[in-house]
């Protein structure tokens, strides 16, 4: 068995980007993936900090950030890696052809699935809602069969955010689909990248097309990357915006091909479906993981352990009950303030962070597990992303921002 | 303001109440049922939904056992589409008292209740999830009952029969001249309007609210509300009821539903019936105890924790919780209180409730000069669905939902659901996956006298009610009811609101069990509707 330099354990946003930083420092790097983190969930948009502990909106992420509680991933990464990261990421993407516009003085204004609108900081050209801000009419187009996004509710919403002095109109694309079946952004994005697919999309919006109009769209523009929003805006001679989308996220999986095609090219090792199960252990360092399916497990020795396998949803960490917290492979130390009073807040949605959301590895500057004394556990084994403690970044809109800026400094370290 | 009279007025529109309202209905007497919420809303749909053996009872109340065996068969036989017509098991595990098997064998026997020992071997071998700590089992003819349906069904059948119902209609005041009961106050929950209702006879049926209505009369009834706090599983965990063979106590029932499991229940003496809250401590007893059955339970994902009060009945100077009678009473308040014209009736299970019925319109009717004889037992609740119609309406339904959406809909709404499907290929969409909810359903029940909001179309529909816990059709449900229904049902126009409430409302069943998968289930749902949709809006 051939040893890395690093092996990352993890497919999501975080370990992809912890294997391409890693690499970029000359290192020989492996990558153990199983699942797809949670592209496919999160549109693939990078929210740095959109919302503040009070539930206000954040107007300069940079400046924030550098507010944020000690408890914070951001406070230990620092507001230097995160500056580097975001320029590290946006040559990534824009080596590939796939540029994100933003930055981290000001927030990029999404239209969501549902009509609302939401801060993000590094964002896909095709998703610029500003555009929607100075425009005198909005489009919004519909696509007949297309399961939940629906047209009506988007435009009932984003007139309640942008105000009534806008003339909203609806149009609905008739796909032409002779299935049985619903349609997802997924189905409607491959149909849109046929050339018959897009001939007949166009056709059905270009009347409603024109200047001062925007036209708002789901998230079907192609699955490779922004060939088709680029072709459509020049064709239609307006903006086009697509809003964020219901599981499967179509720009999900864009962003996701475009970062395992930059991962080819650095020669970084993915070792497809291979779940990471335990680790092998000498003193304060780790020297192994064991990876694998169902039948054996595979030993993969390294200098350098990066953990980026998410959180509760992912199954980095795992709860089986109430208290007994763990991450789940090199059984790191927990942060979890598992009390009844606190643990989940009576309402859903409010304007508190919830308290078991914030569960996760406790670690230092160096992003490496400390136990309660502050002392290293595992001198080699760093963590990235949602199995950090001390952030809810379902509140905060923060998600992909602190695996960003986390996957830089632990693959830097 | 007189607006309204009926001959008898029931208060109370659970498993009680509507039974009362058939049974009074096929007597050709007439009555009209009043419900302060949507019908169904307390223990009658809150509860294990187990159909009793009596296998239960066979110990120490063998009155209860045999009731419950008798009453077993005939709900098989007139709920059908009600009822899941599984066997149950009791089993006994290691540390269990083995001297409680034989009187329970001789009380079964005693109670008309067959029973039948199987090997260890053929217990794992049917319900494989059984702990290896199995010590015995015995087969009994348990099953598993929809008590919101089956309550439903006792709505629409009396109906047929003239019988009369009106949610969302609160008592609030009795008003008795000359010593009897002359008419009663009501409140419109829905357009706030009072008004009164004029009746021969006041019938509180109000379950562990009955206490309250009593006082209305100033009469004293003492109900004793016991919470029982559930707990629903993301699977069948068995195939069959499995039953803890030992002295009736917390957390001893396991009952599969559908594609969930429910496992009950705690018995907690609470003052205010309407106090469905829940704890850990509750949970912890309930798993802890459920593990001694399933040894694996706490590694499956639990749906959502929820609670209901039972109405128990306390003669004066006993005590309640577990030991107080699941058997019921019937108060004449003539004979009781020297009140004229109201009857109460209290206790009891859900299981029973036709009987109870019976029994209880026995005392009532000869009071109106009715002699009729009880025919509840005699015909099904509803008519069954024709093949034929099921046949139509297999090519446009998912095929495993024709039987759902049958079931839910019934003889004469059914086809028209099929008709609107098959003229209006939109209406196909299937808004829930988990429940088999199509748009044209939805839409048919939005148009029902009873459906006032949104919620109740959901509760009607099951739309929503199914194992996703609402994360993949909170957003359908929200833009087709804001859509379709604008103006028309209660808490449309603002689907944000609308969606941020139903999904509070499971929210609420989530919160005591936020361990295990269900943290995972809840990362997801944060994920969708925090961050992808951001519902609580934007430039805050």
């Amino acid at each position: 068995m051939s040893k890395s330099d690093v092996v990352v354990i993890g497919n999501g946003f975080a370990g992809l980007m912890s294997a391409l930083v890693s690499a970029d420092q000359g290192k020989k790097v492996t990558l153990l993936s199983y699942g797809a983190g949670t592209f496919p969930l999160n549109s693939g948009v990078i929210d740095v900090l959109g919302y503040d502990d009070s539930g206000k909106a954040v107007a300069n992420p940079a400046q924030a950030v550098g507010a944020v509680a000690d408890e914070h991933p951001y406070k230990k990464i620092g507001t230097q890696a995160l500056e580097e990261s975001v320029k590290f990421f946006q040559d990534v993407v824009a080596a590939e052809g796939f540029p994100y516009v933003g930055s981290l003085n000001e927030q990029q204004w999404l239209i969501t699935g549902v009509g609302t609108l939401k801060p993000s900081c590094l964002i896909p050209e095709s998703m610029q809602g500003s555009k929607c801000f100075e425009a005198s009419e909005i489009v919004l187009v519909g696509v007949k069969g297309l399961k939940d996004y629906y047209v009506d509710m988007v435009a009932e919403n984003l007139a309640k955010e942008l105000g009534n002095d806008k003339k909203y109109t609806v149009v609905t694309v008739d796909p032409h689909y002779k299935g049985a079946r619903d349609l997802t952004t997924k189905d409607v994005a491959s149909w849109m990248d046929t050339d018959a697919g897009y001939s007949d999309f166009v056709s059905q919006v270009k009347e409603s097309a024109g200047a001062g109009k925007v036209i708002v769209v789901p998230q079907i523009l192609g699955l490779k990357g922004n060939v088709v929003w680029k072709k459509i805006v020049a064709e239609l001679g307006c903006p086009v915006v697509e809003t964020t989308a219901m599981p499967p996220s179509v720009n999900g999986l864009r962003l996701r091909d475009v970062l395992l095609s930059a991962l080819k090219k650095k020669g970084i090792t993915v070792i497809e479906n291979s779940k990471a199960e335990e680790a092998v252990i000498e003193g304060s360092k780790a020297v192994a993981v064991k990876a694998g399916g169902e039948v054996r497990l595979q030993t993969y020795n390294a200098d350098k352990f990066i953990v980026a396998t998410g959180g509760f949803y992912s199954g980095g960490i795992t709860m089986r009950d109430f208290g007994e917290a763990k991450e789940v492979i090199f059984g790191l130390p927990i942060e979890c303030d598992c009390v009844e009073e606190r643990w989940v807040n009576k309402q859903l949605f409010s304007d508190k962070k919830q308290t078991f959301a914030k569960t996760g590895v406790r670690v230092d500057a160096t992003l490496r597990g400390v136990n309660e004394s502050g002392n290293v556990v595992l001198q080699n084994v760093y963590v990235a992303g949602r199995n950090l403690s001390g952030y809810d970044f379902c509140f905060e809109h923060s998600g992909n921002g602190v695996a960003l800026a986390s996957a830089y400094k632990a693959a830097k370290a | 303001m007189v607006k309204d009279k009926a001959t008898v007025v029931v208060v109370g529109g659970g498993a009680t109440g509507v039974g009362i309202l058939r049974d009074l209905s096929m007597r050709g007497i007439d009555a009209l049922l009043i419900e302060k919420l949507d019908m169904v809303n307390g223990a009658s749909s809150r509860y294990h939904g187990l159909l009793h053996s009596g296998a239960r009872y066979a110990v120490r109340d063998q009155e209860a056992a045999k009731e419950c065996i008798e009453e077993n068969t005939i709900l098989r036989r007139i709920g059908k589409s009600c009822v899941e017509a599984i066997s149950g098991m009791f089993v006994q595990v290691e540390g269990d008292d083995p001297d409680f098997v034989d009187p329970w064998v001789k009380g079964c026997a005693e109670s008309g209740i067959k029973t039948r020992e199987m090997s260890k071997e053929e217990a794992l071998r049917l319900e494989p999830n059984l702990s290896r700590k199995l010590v015995r089992a015995f087969e009994v003819p348990d099953g598993a009952i929809d008590g919101f349906r089956m309550s439903w069904q006792n709505v629409l059948s009396a109906a047929r029969y003239g019988g009369r119902y009106k949610t969302y209609t609160e008592l609030i005041k009795i008003n008795v001249e000359g010593g009897a009961v002359k008419s009663i106050t009501v409140r419109d929950n829905v357009t706030k309007e009072e008004y009164d209702i004029e009746c021969e006879i006041l019938v509180n049926a109000a379950g562990p609210w009955a206490g309250k209505v009593a006082q209305m009369a100033g009469l004293d009834c003492s109900v004793s509300p016991s919470k029982g706090t559930l707990i629903a599983f993301n699977q069948r965990i068995s195939n069959r009821v499995v039953n803890r063979l030992r002295k009736p106590s917390n957390g001893d029932i396991f009952v599969p539903h559908g594609s969930i499991t429910i496992l009950g229940t705690s018995s907690i003496t609470i003052p205010d019936p309407e106090d469905t809250s829940t704890s850990w401590d509750e949970v912890e007893e309930l798993m802890k105890t459920g593990e001694g059955v399933f040894e694996h339970l706490r590694d499956y994902r639990i749906l959502r924790v929820f609670a209901g009060s039972r109405p128990l009945y306390v003669p004066k100077g006993a005590d309640g919780g577990r030991n107080a009678s699941r058997g019921f009473v019937t108060l004449d308040h003539e004979k009781e209180d020297g009140l004229k014209g109201m009857m109460t009736i209290c206790g009891g299970k859900f299981t029973t409730y036709r009987l109870m019925a019976e029994k209880f319109c026995d005392v009532l009717a000869p009071k109106l000069g009715n002699t009729a004889k009880c025919r509840t037992a005699e015909e099904d609740l509803v008519p069954a669905v024709s093949e034929a119609d099921k046949k139509a309406a297999r090519q446009y339904f998912p095929s495993y939902g024709v039987n759902l959406a049958a079931t839910r809909l019934g003889t004469d709404k059914f086809p028209e659901v099929v008709k609107t499907l098959k003229e209006n290929p939109e209406t196909r969409e299937v808004l829930c996956e988990c429940e088999n909810v199509t748009m044209a359903e939805v839409m048919r029940i939005a148009q029902e006298p009873t459906s006032h909001s949104v919620a109740d179309v959901r509760r009607r529909t099951r739309l929503g009610m199914g194992t996703c816990q609402g994360n993949y059709c909170a957003i359908r449900s929200a833009a087709i009811a804001n859509k379709l229904f604008k103006d028309k049902l209660e808490g449309c126009g603002d689907s944000l609101s609308d969606m941020k409430n139903f999904l509070q409302a499971r929210w609420k069943g989530i919160t005591p069990v936020m361990a295990g998968k269900t943290l995972r289930e809840a990362e997801m749902t944060r994920g969708m509707y925090e961050v992808l949709f951001n519902v609580n809006g934007g430039r805050r």
